[in-house]
């Protein structure tokens, strides 16, 4: 079957260059008009074949599938190597989809330099894209880095706040910063499986693909040292508290779109369950990781529910609390057994509708006052009652209420950190009540009671193009909250493989794509 | 030591490139006299001409694997000398377009600009390919000879004549050193040719003599501490002398280094391992946080250029094979990221007359194609992927790791992080800050040309480096058997190494 389908046309290629081939052909538009309607046929029709991907994915299955491979540096046994398995394919649909909504939402909010906003949008998308599809951890490297680029534009051209210069900045030397760490633990790895190889009297000398570094056994102590070095690139990115300190400035600072996918794709963690845990096995389990790991998870969970309820400003308090919510998916990774792996994975592209979606709404409030500080609000429900609604909508989701998508994840985190450690649980569920605090007591501050003082009385409610992104953001909100099976049975085979992989129980689980394609 | 001189015709083979250059160079010094009314660009074009001639001749030679010894060992051609060869060809050929335009501005003697660039582009062919050290010796001089006119040939601007006279000075230092070196380890070893030196024991002379030597190709190669020259000189000598000498010498005296390191010092690896980790890691640091500071792009790029080498070290510190092959591709990248931002920075001094970082605002608005060509050379430099730079860094730490230079490693990596700060620093004036005066730049046409080889050859060894590779892997065959072999098996200590 994997044969079928691998053989004919290299679908992830196209879905990876798409955007950037696009970006290019932007380039030679003129017209705002012309530049806005061609990026959103570029990105439907990107949403297009990743929903075909997902269509055609067979679930309940760990085999990586769609894999194209290619030789393309041999002398340091790099390749160009692309597939998709129950982990990473929500990942690609989520990019796409929320790309789509990027680009309606930017459609007149963005007024100035509007060609190289889309060019810098798609580009984003390629490379994100990217991360998500590589399964060579150079290539998965060149992405993780190429996408600080456009990132670094986004933020400094089209951000409104005064400190965006700043902003962008940190963002990009932070990031840096983690990754530099990340490409030595890389590049352990490849020196290992050298060794390993050349005492195998193997013909490849060098490799970076993780299927094939998957086979090879790491000893222990080197474990322990790749698993931190990794930690460090994917903590920054993520951001695991603490290296979180560049994200309230770059989502504060940056334009909403930027923001949406800064906080709506969990990178960072998504490098944990694809390389980190699958690759060290031995070093995720062990007992300094773990527990330094989860305090690290709890105390973002707390820290960052703390301080967003306390943030006066709707994007600040935002950040706090994806800070919060990483720190859930960081706990659940780490109790390291099929709920919390599974219920983790769900929250990351839970994430992305909800926290995302809350940046949406942010946008709508700021295209309205111009801020999102607090005291600009207040009684907004009479003004504009369906922003307040999909507000309330998302926002439950966010917090996790039963029926939203939020809810599942978090509960599987929770089921997760119970059976490893009770007290993990225990504390982790505090998180939960912050979480419906500072949402619910901001919207309250926020939406209801009496009209606040600067609400003019001119304000529309929610415009056409707002109500595209607020209800699609809402029918994926609650369809996964109603009926996540369809979700839970595309990862249900890659969990299962990654968990075995860790007990040990069938090692060569994780494998099995390999070896059905030779 | 007796020296027969009997060349048979297949020898002289070996010196074709050379001696075709030396008379193509008479040629054209002639025809300058002879027709003092031809339009200088003539006289570029033809210089052009000739280098290409030999660069052809080289590709031949590399493709036929002709190789050979000549004069006692003194002069060697092997498919790394053939490299080398190639590479300050290629420079040399790129600095004359690039010049071509800038060269209006000199008062007098346009056409013997020509002919002394490419007399150092001779003389630094001979330094790849020189095998001992009073060929090392003869051909430094005769390449530096030829730079240290063009560095002052701004007759009347002052920055240009003070550049050339600290880099005369600590130049004719420097050879001092160097010949001070060559007796001591000619004294204790008897010997010149460098794979005649391997089993020499390792005196308390020979060791000065050797650190002398290494200060004085370090002054070349522009390392920290023997770096003081570079701000200054590249600051005030004409644009593309600057460009000329931050890749061509750098290049040729690594050449040296190379046969130095590996072929005469080999077994003393353990030794002098602490040294190059040393002067690797300073070179880096200070390079990169200097540059920080810098106002002026041709200083940044000098400061940038000491961190370059400092990274390249990394590879010789590593001393194997595949340190040598990562040396020789990362220069490759270097060279094509290296004399494009130097083609912008003359493209746009030509329209403005300046060379602050401050003339760089709104470079986006007024040519797109200059501002992003630099910024994709600028983040090749601070090895960005897929750009060539990023894979000649990834090169480079493979090796160092391999041989487990945990600490180098650590100290390059966060140098990455330094040096993409004082880029985007340029990258910030270029996109982000409106122009002061928005009119576009006009760029002439060989100036485009060796901007866009910049930006082909950045690409291309960045997507698809697998001919460099091989074309590295190929050079440095013969070290094979002089590099220690890797201790494979068991895992790298954390311990080994700075």
């Amino acid at each position: 079957m994997l044969e079928e389908l691998t053989a004919g046309f290299p679908i992830l290629s196209c879905i990876l260059f798409l955007p950037v081939v696009g970006a290019i052909v932007l380039w030679f538009m003129d017209d705002e008009d012309t530049v806005r309607s061609s990026t959103l046929t570029v990105a439907l029709v990107e949403l297009a074949l990743s929903v075909f991907v997902l269509l055609r994915f067979i679930p309940e299955s760990a085999a990586m599938q769609f894999a194209e491979r290619v030789q393309w540096i041999p002398a340091l046994g790099i390749s160009y190597h692309l597939a998709v398995d129950g982990i990473s394919v929500l990942f690609v649909g989520l990019t796409a989809f929320l790309t789509v909504l990027v680009v309606v939402y930017s459609w007149d909010t963005i007024r100035h330099q509007v060609k190289l906003y889309m060019m810098c949008l798609l580009a984003l998308e390629t490379t994100t894209m990217g991360v998500f599809l590589s399964l060579d951890l150079i290539l998965f490297f060149v992405f993780w880095e190429l996408m600080l680029i456009p990132s670094y534009f986004l933020i400094k051209l089209w951000g409104g706040g005064a400190e965006r210069h700043y902003a962008a900045l940190k963002f990009v030397i932070y990031t840096l910063l983690g990754s530099v760490f990340m490409l030595v633990g890389i590049a352990l790895l490849d020196i290992n499986y050298h060794q390993w190889a050349s005492l195998h009297h193997s013909d490849h000398a060098y490799s970076f693909d993780l299927l094939e570094l998957l086979t090879v056994p790491i000893p222990i102590s080197q474990q322990i040292l790749i698993f931190w070095l990794m930690f460090l690139g994917f903590a920054f990115k993520a951001p695991v508290f603490p290296f979180h300190t560049w994200l309230p400035d770059a989502l504060l600072e940056g334009p909403i779109g930027m923001a949406v996918v800064l906080a709506g794709l969990k990178l960072g963690t998504f490098g944990f369950i694809r390389f980190s845990i699958p690759l060290l096995p031995d070093a995720s389990k062990s007992d300094m990781v773990v527990m330094v790991v989860v305090a690290l998870g709890l105390c973002a969970i707390l820290y960052g529910a703390w301080m967003a309820l306390v943030q006066a400003d709707f994007r600040r308090l935002l950040a706090y609390s994806s800070v919060s919510h990483l720190g859930f998916v960081v706990v659940g990774l780490f109790a390291l057994n099929y709920q919390g792996l599974q219920g983790s994975l769900l929250t990351m592209i839970n994430l992305g509708f909800s926290t995302a979606g809350l940046f949406f709404i942010a946008g709508f409030l700021y295209s309205r006052q111009q801020t999102t500080q607090l005291a600009a609000f207040g009684g907004m429900a009479k003004q504009v009652p369906l922003l307040a609604t999909f507000f309330l909508i998302i926002g439950l989701a966010s917090i996790g209420l039963p029926g939203t998508n939020g809810f599942v994840g978090e509960f599987l985190i929770l089921l997760g950190a119970f059976e490893a450690k009770w007290w993990v649980g225990s504390v982790a569920v505090l998180g939960v009540i912050f979480g419906a605090a500072y949402f619910l007591w901001y919207y309250e501050r926020s939406m209801l009671g009496p009209l606040g003082s600067s609400v003019k009385s001119t304000m529309n409610d929610l415009q056409l193009r707002e109500m595209v992104i607020a209800v699609s953001l809402s029918i994926m909100i609650l369809w996964i909250g109603l009926y996540p099976s369809p979700f839970l049975k595309i990862m249900n085979g890659s969990v299962q493989a990654l968990v075995d992989r860790l007990h040990h129980e069938k090692t060569a689980a994780l494998d099995n794509g390999m070896t059905e394609r030779r | 030591m007796s020296f027969s001189l009997n060349l048979s015709l297949s020898d002289l083979l070996l010196l074709l490139p050379e001696i075709f250059l030396t008379c193509w160079l008479c040629v054209v010094i002639t025809i300058d006299f002879v027709s003092p009314r031809l339009p200088k660009e003539r006289l570029a074009y033809l210089s052009v001409g000739g280098l290409l001639a030999t660069l052809g001749c080289l590709a031949w030679f590399d493709m036929n694997q002709v190789s050979g010894t000549l004069f006692g060992n003194m002069f060697v051609l092997d498919r790394m000398a053939i490299f080398f060869k190639i590479f300050i060809l290629g420079s040399t050929i790129l600095v004359i377009l690039a010049s071509i335009e800038y060269v209006d501005r000199f008062t007098l003697f346009r056409g013997e600009y020509y002919a002394l660039v490419v007399m150092s582009a001779l003389g630094m062919m001979f330094m790849a390919s020189a095998n001992d050290l009073l060929s090392v010796f003869v051909s430094l001089e005769f390449s530096t000879l030829g730079f240290y006119i063009l560095v002052s040939y701004l007759r009347d601007d002052l920055a240009s004549n003070e550049a050339g006279l600290k880099f005369f000075i600590l130049g004719v230092f420097a050879a001092g050193l160097f010949a001070y070196g060559i007796s001591l380890v000619y004294g204790e070893t008897g010997k010149l040719v460098f794979s005649d030196m391997t089993s020499a024991p390792a005196t308390p002379g020979l060791i000065i003599g050797f650190l002398l030597i290494f200060a004085a190709l370090g002054f070349k190669i522009g390392a920290v501490p023997f770096h003081s020259w570079i701000p200054d000189t590249y600051h005030g000598a004409p644009t593309p002398v600057t460009a000329f000498l931050s890749i061509a010498p750098k290049g040729a005296a690594l050449a040296i280094l190379l046969r130095i390191f590996i072929v005469a010092l080999g077994t003393f690896k353990p030794t002098w391992i602490y040294l190059l980790v040393a002067v690797s890691i300073v070179s880096m640091t200070y390079g990169n946080i200097v540059a920080i500071a810098q106002r002026n792009i041709k200083r940044l790029l000098a400061y940038s250029g000491i961190a370059q080498i400092g990274n390249v070290l990394i590879g010789l510190a590593a001393g194997t094979k595949m340190g040598n092959d990562a040396i020789l591709f990362y220069l490759l990248a270097y060279l094509f990221a290296n004399i494009g931002a130097f083609a912008v920075v003359i493209a746009v001094s030509q329209a403005i007359g300046r060379d602050e970082i401050e003339d760089y605002r709104g470079l986006g608005r007024r040519s797109p194609f200059l501002a992003f060509s630099m910024l994709l050379f600028l983040l090749s430099l601070a090895g960005v992927p897929p750009l060539a730079g990023f894979v000649g860094k990834l090169y480079i730490f493979i090796a160092a790791i391999k041989e487990g230079l945990y600490t180098l490693i650590t100290v390059g990596l966060i140098n990455i992080v330094i040096s993409m700060y004082y880029y985007l620093i340029v990258v910030k004036q270029m996109y982000i800050n409106e122009p002061i005066d928005p009119s576009p730049i006009s760029i002439s046409g060989p100036m485009k040309a060796v901007i866009y080889v910049g930006l082909a050859g950045t690409l291309a060894i960045g997507i698809y480096p697998q001919p460099f590779t091989d074309w590295v892997v190929a050079a440095t065959l013969m070290f094979a058997n002089f590099v220690t072999p890797a201790a494979a098996v068991t895992p790298p200590s954390l311990l080994i190494g700075g």
